[in-house]
């Protein structure tokens, strides 16, 4: 088992959609939420995913291609 | 008797043993170092300090790390009075601090690498890396080399060799992966959950912050143990901004200073500005941008400490201004010329934002302000192409020198 923290933002047109339950039930990952605040413009939460590698790294595929900004807890740590 | 207590949570307080461990269990907050002030209290003294090394390690009292190793002559850089660039901007007392000559990569980032690297070696970790192709992979891939330790630097896939050599030339393994920044980003995370290593900006990243209150520290010290009214500071990830400001709480705290707390000014390159924008908008939560200026070394569009840097710029009565690409090339033009001083865009963009903030009637003239200068002109020399004087062609003949360069007969 892999687990890794993430932090979603939605944009304003994916707020009103079941994003994460989508997500559970098309991969056998477990979400667990930590923090959430979700306005009517932006949403993000925080929360950790539970799963094998794989199927943690498809989710974050098809988070990403749902038009999420998906990004690891520590915020962008990349410098150029 | 230890100086350092705990590690917290800087979201719900709660606290952990001081291991390498950078994010809360419960509400994933980062995690920062908590000192034990009165013990400090009675260890330090101004008289005790000047007679430490001349190097950052003279504010060891006030460090996380217990016997420093690593970069032994990092930090105790020059506080210059820009006197010529004070009188054109009617400043009448202004400083520059000039991290452009830190040892040995000359750049701040030889700060929080000192102190990152010496903590990991106390740690036992025997493997250093980060995620980085600029500044902070010089000074991990350096340091690393001195102290020798395995070094691994993480970059995308895309990026053209030159600018990466600075780093190359110090032997690291250096991996190119696939895929965007974000995807190294979240791959550099994976390994270090999972690898033993000491990644300097992931899992040791509280103890490596640290390092850069002693910027805060040495002005304090080098202004006859004052602190400044105002300062101005580049903010990529907010890290350096928010413990410039922690510092000089310290000093106050431990008694070594006892004014006011300085007004903690912001710069950001307009090409990638999520901290300017939060606070402009009044949010306390970041919206992440596609970084896209020529200030490449503070391009973080999704910054860690952003949030913590938007509060500072509240709470010290800030505030947090932009340059653009071209304001940043006259910035750092403007401190070459005047100053004789070479530095890089994010200096660039933190002398274009002291520009504004005093036309913008932000500073009083004879406030005492500090501009920090992080990095090193000589590293971004591509910038200035097509920007500067042309030369002058002549023969080897007096009569074409007097024509052409003097303009007499
Ligand atoms: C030259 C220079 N100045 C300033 C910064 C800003 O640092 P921080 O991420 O701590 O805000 C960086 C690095 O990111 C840098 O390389
Ligand atoms: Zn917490």
């Amino acid at each position: 088992m892999n687990a890794m923290k993430l932090k979603l933002i939605y944009p304003q047109e994916k707020i009103k959609e079941p994003i994460l339950s989508k997500l559970c039930k098309s991969f056998e990952v477990d979400i667990n939420i930590r923090k959430a605040n979700v306005q009517e413009k932006v949403g993000w939460l925080e929360l950790e995913l539970t799963g094998k590698e794989e199927e943690i790294e498809k989710a974050i595929q098809w988070l990403s291609q749902q038009g999420i900004d998906v990004s690891p807890i520590e915020g962008q740590v990349f410098v150029e | 008797m230890a100086k350092v207590r705990a590690l917290k949570c800087k979201e719900c307080g709660a606290e952990y043993k001081v291991e390498p461990l950078h994010v809360c269990e419960f509400c994933f907050g980062p995690l920062e170092i908590v000192y034990d002030y009165e013990e400090i209290k009675k260890n330090i003294s101004r008289e005790k300090i000047e007679k430490g090394p001349k190097s950052l390690w003279r504010y060891v009292d006030l460090l996380p790390v217990e016997n420093p190793t690593v970069g032994l002559s990092a930090g105790f850089t020059p506080l210059t009075k820009a006197e010529n660039l004070g009188k054109l901007l009617g400043l009448n007392n202004l400083y520059i601090k000039d991290d452009s000559v830190n040892h040995p990569t000359l750049s701040f980032k030889d700060r929080v690498v000192a102190v990152a690297l010496s903590k990991a070696k106390e740690f036992g970790f025997d493997t250093a890396a980060c995620a980085s192709t600029g500044n902070l992979a010089n000074s991990v891939a350096a340091h690393a080399a001195s102290a020798s330790m395995k070094c691994y630097v993480f970059i995308p896939s895309n990026l053209e060799t030159n600018k990466i050599i600075g780093s190359l030339v110090f032997n690291p393994t250096v991996v190119a992966v696939d895929g965007n920044y974000d995807d190294v980003n979240r791959l550099s995370s994976e390994i270090a959950n999972e690898f033993g290593w000491a990644f300097v900006n992931i899992n040791v990243r509280p103890f490596y912050s640290e390092g850069s209150k002693t910027l805060a520290y040495e002005v304090a010290e080098q202004l006859g143990w004052r602190i400044p009214d105002v300062v101005v500071a580049p903010l990529a990830s907010g890290s350096l901004y928010t413990k410039i400001w922690k510092g000089f709480n310290e000093l106050r705290e431990v008694g070594l200073v006892d004014r006011n707390l300085p007004r903690m000014l912001g710069a950001q390159a307009e090409g990638c500005s999520p901290i300017y924008q939060a606070f402009k908008e009044g949010r306390d939560f970041i919206k992440p941008v596609k970084p896209n200026t020529i200030a490449k070394s503070i391009a973080i569009g999704n910054p860690a400490d952003g949030p913590y840097a938007v509060k500072v710029a509240k709470e010290s009565r800030g505030d947090i201004q932009i340059a653009t690409d071209e304001e940043v090339i006259e910035g750092i033009k403007l401190l070459a010329k005047t100053e004789g001083i070479f530095t890089e865009t994010a200096g660039g963009t933190t002398i274009a934002v002291l520009k504004k903030f005093v036309e913008a009637g932000l500073i009083g003239k004879d406030e005492v302000v500090v501009a920090y200068i992080t990095g090193n002109g000589y590293k971004t020399m591509e910038v200035l192409e097509g920007k500067l004087n042309k030369l002058i062609h002549i023969k080897p003949s007096l009569i074409e020198f007097k024509q052409k360069v003097t303009g007499k007969k």
